[in-house]
């Protein structure tokens, strides 16, 4: 408690510091709350402590040499913006992949969405006071690590893609190993399900609490699953296909109300749909190269712009690139779907409960370090 | 609103700023329009108007100008467009944060980075920078750049 101020009508506000280092805030987020007794008058988001100069270095870099960084920017979906930003220069610099590659992004890119959704799974409900289903989720995520641990060589900062395809094939083990953990989490939703989705006190905690509807997303940009929640059915991988997504068949799940609740069940059937397109794309997957040849070690692109979205596991991601014809971007923008997904909070957050604060930023997942860049 | 409709209001209204569709997909959006730096608000008050959401602000810093791009997007059906404008190095443009609520924000990361001062916003605290920064990093000017272009070397 900083300080006691009264406001107009005489009531006493005072002002409470959420974080910098608070174990819900999923990184380095402070938030300054205005509060009312009990509830918030007003939030403000400070952010910007785990900023890194991510576009900065994009600039100073040859575009291969920035590949390392893009695991980094959200380091929970750290494959998603691999691929995301090889698939830009791919645009920009007219880089044909082979079919099989494309199929092998798809699996790994749908594996660490999973993860990642996995992992929000387990800390929000961890935040709200449940313990166990974070040690269920840990459990299961860890078979995907170990999965995309064979293929890429790394847990979490996956640097996997290549301008042309993929570094290294995939073989038996690997398909055994995904078909063996679709398997184990078709038996899992079912406990996921008894243990939270019915749970009275989790109910309780999420439902009609902090509701983002369509126009409260439109005005600040929110997409991914928290747009989904609310009936909008915008998903990148529908809206502008990319790979091999038109080619899978696969639900977009879309909530009601928008609220946490909704927010909860969209991100539950995704990670369901998420089994799905590995099944398919397992079943589909062609023989052949997984790298086209005859990619130069040093990209010169022509000169002109790139802006490649994709969907990453928190909403709609982009890479804006620049090229001057040298060997590096001369600006390279990425648009992180986080951003406005946090920037809302400035309207949701007022007239809620502090202990529903907690709860509603669980359930917007977001990635700090993915916004501050 | 469709975007043809749009496409059609903003041709009337922007007569000497002709639409340059993208046939390629490359750049990401269906047209993209160049317009004056007085235009913004009004670009911003047809799409708002249209239903669409802003995607992104970001800024360019060649030479003899910064050049500011606006990504609008539409969730059904999802048709993204590009907005350039160039803005000089000493003007400040004006805001879009009352028309998007969202773009305080998007307003804030542009000055960190370039040091534009949107005219309108209430807020121009640094956003992702220190508090007491008094520096813009993606300027060409700061740090180590490889190249520092005018924008027709670009763009033609």
């Amino acid at each position: 408690m900083d300080e006691l101020v009264r406001n107009e009508a005489g009531d006493r506000i005072y002002s409470l510091n959420l974080g910098p280092q608070h174990p819900s805030t999923h990184g380095v987020l402070r938030i300054l709350l205005d509060l009312d007794g009990e509830y918030i008058v007003k939030a403000d988001p400070v952010i910007g402590y785990g900023h890194r100069g991510h576009e900065k270095m994009g600039e100073n870099r040859q575009y291969k040499q920035f590949l390392p960084n893009t695991s980094r920017i959200d380091y929970l979906s750290g494959l998603l913006y691999n691929h995301g930003f090889v698939l830009a220069v791919e645009k920009l610099a007219g880089i044909k992949v082979p079919e099989r590659a494309k199929f092998i992004r798809v699996i790994a890119a749908e594996l660490n969405r999973i993860s990642s959704h996995l992992l929000w799974f387990g800390t929000y409900l961890l935040d709200i006071g449940g313990i166990t289903p974070f040690l269920y989720a840990f459990d299961d995520r860890e078979h995907i690590l170990d999965i995309l641990d064979t293929i890429t060589g790394s847990r979490l900062t996956y640097s996997y893609c290549r301008f042309g395809g993929v570094c290294r094939d995939i073989d038996w083990k690997f398909i055994e190993m995904s078909r063996a953990f679709l398997k184990r989490m078709e038996a899992r939703w079912a406990d996921y399900e008894a243990l939270v989705t019915k749970n009275v006190i989790f109910i309780h905690r999420t439902r009609d609490v902090g509701v983002i509807d369509r126009e409260l997303a439109r005005q600040y940009g929110v997409t991914g699953p928290n747009l989904r929640a609310c009936g909008v059915p915008f998903d990148v991988r529908r809206s502008e296909p990319y790979e091999v997504y038109d080619r899978l068949d696969f639900e977009i799940p879309t909530g009601t109300k928008g609220d946490a609740l909704d927010r909860y069940n969209v991100r539950f059937r995704e990670m369901q749909q998420s089994c799905r397109i590995i099944d398919q794309a397992l079943d589909q997957l062609p023989e052949g190269e997984v790298l086209a040849p005859k990619v130069p070690q040093k990209l010169s692109p022509p000169k002109g712009e790139v802006y490649s979205a994709f969907e990453s596991a928190r909403g709609l991601s982009a890479y804006y690139m620049v090229s001057d014809g040298s060997s590096g971007p001369y600006r390279c923008h990425i648009r992180v779907p986080s951003f406005g997904n946090l920037n809302v909070l400035n309207d949701v957050l007022p007239g809620t409960l502090v202990a529903d604060a907690i709860s509603i930023l669980g359930s917007i997942d977001v990635v700090i370090p993915e916004i501050d860049r | 609103m469709m975007l043809k409709d749009i496409e059609a209001r903003m041709q009337a209204k922007f007569a000497d700023s002709p639409l340059k569709r993208d046939e390629t997909g490359v750049t990401g959006a269906r047209w993209s329009v160049e317009l004056p730096i007085s235009a913004i608000r009004e670009a911003a008050m047809e799409f708002n108007g249209a239903g669409f959401f802003l995607e992104s602000i970001t800024a360019l810093d060649f030479e003899d100008t910064f050049e500011l791009v606006y990504h609008y997007n539409c969730f059904e059906p999802a048709s993204r467009v590009t907005v350039r404008v160039l803005c000089g190095h000493d003007q400040s443009p004006a805001s879009v944060c009352d028309i998007f609520r969202g773009a305080v924000w998007l307003e804030r990361e542009v000055h960190d980075f370039f040091g534009i001062k949107f005219a309108g916003n209430p807020d121009m605290r640094p956003l992702l920078l220190p508090e007491d920064a008094d520096y813009h990093p993606l300027k060409k000017t700061f740090g180590k750049v490889g190249a520092y272009h005018k924008r027709e070397v670009i763009y033609g």
